[in-house]
């Protein structure tokens, strides 16, 4: 394990001075402190059009860091035969693997916390009638946004380990959108009666190989204070568990995968 | 011998375009006894570097065997006693000279600060291990790698091109480094297409090109046979095609005769046989043999040609001009 957490440090060292990602993490910055300023509607909606708009910030500058972040991390080792030494020393592919996804995590972490504080801050500042109840809403989100995340991130280092970075860029995106957007799409289609069987069986088998992103969307109990969800501590529980069982297996795959390629 | 490494029919075929495969490591079969200091020698794309990539386990060889310090090749407990030194190799350019010695320590559970600096100090960068690895010349990046490579105490250093691409001082204090291995009974496989170097460090070479050994052995064995340059005036055609044998290369212009032979040739005879046709010797030049004529004479001088019709094998190309500019001076 000592490799492995070391491996894991370098690479939040190396993340979080990866241009691409700082400049990333600026605009999501901007936007977050520059939203509330936006201040055109009455108090009550624009509360609700406020912390929809910075969640969905939020969400999707993690998402995007998520998959930049990742994408390139294996091509990049191999390509500068950082890898080599590495390798060359007593650490085991999957140990390597394992050490680089949890740097991953570790980075958008921090970058996830940075964000999730300026969001509170500012939204603090501006909205002063906030009650702490939306506020601790708004730190609790991101929470499952960040399980959410580290899914993504799973998903796109397994596909590192045998695709190419865009293609990676664009598979994981795609298994992302899916997993989120399309998802209720897909189950109208499994409970439509009048479409084909093969659509059908097509779409279940969609449903039960992409990761269940959207459960992790709990932003509607924050945004419209009417919605909750009923024993929300076991439902974070439960889709925590579900998330690191999904990356479990993702990861092992992927480990499998890379244990036998060559670099 | 007690062999640090040895391969035995080592192949390695790469998948082409088509199904046709590329053999790249053909029938290798390598001895490198503990405690030598061995150059493996070829041309670019001759496949040293994928040879070393199999004997850490990097790779998997197609087929044939490869065993590593009593190991099998790439065995996770035979890692903790080498060291490998990637061909151009970069490190994570944020991190300063320390903090890269201490993230390869903690890759073998080091926690000796002091080792770190101490090593840093060998490779003369005492002075400069504070300072982000961005900021390090090509030379001083590859005495980090070697003094990161020393980390474990290796008994077995893999080094690829460690002078590649690096000016002559640089080549110099890396080849210092070396030689302070082979003192300390370190076992130092080398891989290079610079002869120059090798050629004063190494213990024994094998050379290989298209992924087959064409020589193997002692270098002063393999540099045994040199060469005697005669230069005479007054030679006629008659002379000259006398003298035309194989294995000797005549030359006749103006009357001047430029004649290359072995040394095992009979040289007395012909110098006997020039002076009795009133022919003047100029002079009779010995050349011993250098890792460049063997390497050519291994590697196939129409090769050499072919390569630079195709504007490939550069390498090959720069060792026969040094080999050319170097005959000039001898005349
Ligand atoms: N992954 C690969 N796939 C296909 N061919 C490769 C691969 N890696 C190396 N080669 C080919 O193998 C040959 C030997 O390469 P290499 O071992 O790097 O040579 P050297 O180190 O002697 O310069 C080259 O022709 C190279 O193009
Ligand atoms: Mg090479």
């Amino acid at each position: 394990m000592h490799a492995v957490f070391a491996i894991a440090r370098t690479t939040i060292g190396e993340a979080i001075r990866r241009r691409v990602l700082l400049v990333i993490l600026l605009i999501a910055l901007l936007l977050l402190v520059v939203a509330p300023g936006m201040n055109v509607l009455t108090a009550r909606q624009s509360q609700t059009v406020l912390t929809s708009l910075i969640l969905g910030v939020l969400q999707l500058s993690s998402a995007v860091i998520a998959i930049v972040l990742t994408v390139y991390m294996l091509p990049n080792e191999v390509e500068r035969r950082t890898i080599y030494t590495i390798l060359s020393k007593p650490v085991l592919r999957w140990q390597f693997l394992l050490g680089k996804y949890l740097g991953a995590v570790g980075a958008l972490g921090l970058m996830m916390a940075m964000m999730t504080g300026t969001m509170i801050l500012v939204f603090a500042l501006v909205q002063r009638g906030a009650s702490t109840d939306l506020l601790t809403g708004l730190a609790r989100v991101p929470i499952m946004f960040f399980v959410q995340m580290c899914l993504l991130a799973a998903v796109a280092v397994f596909f590192s380990t045998f695709v190419q970075p865009v293609v990676n860029f664009f598979l994981s995106g795609g298994v992302y959108l899916v997993g989120t957007v399309f998802g209720s799409l897909f189950s109208t289609i499994s409970e439509n009666q009048n479409l084909p069987m093969v659509a059908k069986i097509g779409s279940n088998l969609i449903m039960w190989l992409v990761p269940n992103f959207a459960q992790y969307n709990v932003q509607n109990s924050v945004i419209n204070q009417g919605s909750v969800i009923v024993s929300e501590q076991v439902y974070y529980a439960q889709m925590v568990i579900y998330g690191i069982v999904y990356i479990s297996i993702l990861l092992l795959a992927g480990m499998l995968i890379f244990d036998r390629r060559e670099v | 011998m007690n062999l640090a490494i040895e391969t035995k029919k080592l192949v390695k075929t790469y998948k082409g375009r088509g199904g046709s495969g590329i053999t790249v490591v053909d029938n290798l079969d390598l001895e490198v006894g503990a405690g030598e200091i061995f150059g493996f020698l070829g041309p670019n794309g001759a496949g040293k570097t994928t040879t070393i990539k199999i004997l850490l386990g990097i790779i998997a060889a197609t087929s044939g065997e490869a065993y590593v310090l009593g190991g099998e090749a790439g065995d996770i407990e035979v890692h903790r006693r080498l060291s490998y030194l990637p061909e151009k190799p970069y490190y994570y350019e944020y991190m300063t000279g320390l903090e890269l010695m201490r993230f390869y320590a903690s890759l073998f559970k080091i926690k000796d600060e002091a080792k770190c600096i101490e090593l840093l100090r060998r490779v003369n960068l005492g002075n400069d291990f504070n300072r982000p690895i961005s900021q390090y010349s090509k030379g001083m990046q590859q005495r980090v790698g070697l003094a990161q490579s020393l980390l474990n105490d290796p008994e077995l250093l893999f080094l690829d091109e460690p002078t590649g691409g690096l000016d002559p001082i640089a080549h110099i204090e890396i080849r210092d480094l070396i030689l302070q291995f082979r003192e300390e009974g370190k076992t130092v496989f080398i891989s290079s297409h610079e002869l120059s170097d090798v050629e004063r460090i190494c213990d024994r070479v094998a050379i290989i090109n298209k992924g087959q050994i064409v020589a193997q052995g002692r270098l002063e064995h393999l540099l045994a046979g040199g060469r005697v340059e005669i230069t005479a005036d007054g030679v006629d055609q008659a002379m000259h095609d006398a003298l035309m044998a194989p294995e000797r290369v005549v030359s006749l212009k103006s009357g001047r005769l430029i004649l290359d032979i072995a040394d095992t040739d009979d040289v007395n005879s012909i110098l006997d046989s020039l002076r009795t046709k009133q022919c003047k010797v100029q002079s009779i030049i010995p050349r011993r043999k250098r890792l460049e004529d063997l390497f050519i004479e291994a590697v196939g001088a129409d090769d050499v040609a072919k390569g630079r019709e195709r504007g490939r094998m550069t390498e090959k190309g720069e060792a026969v001009a040094v080999t050319e500019t170097k005959e000039e001076e001898n005349v």
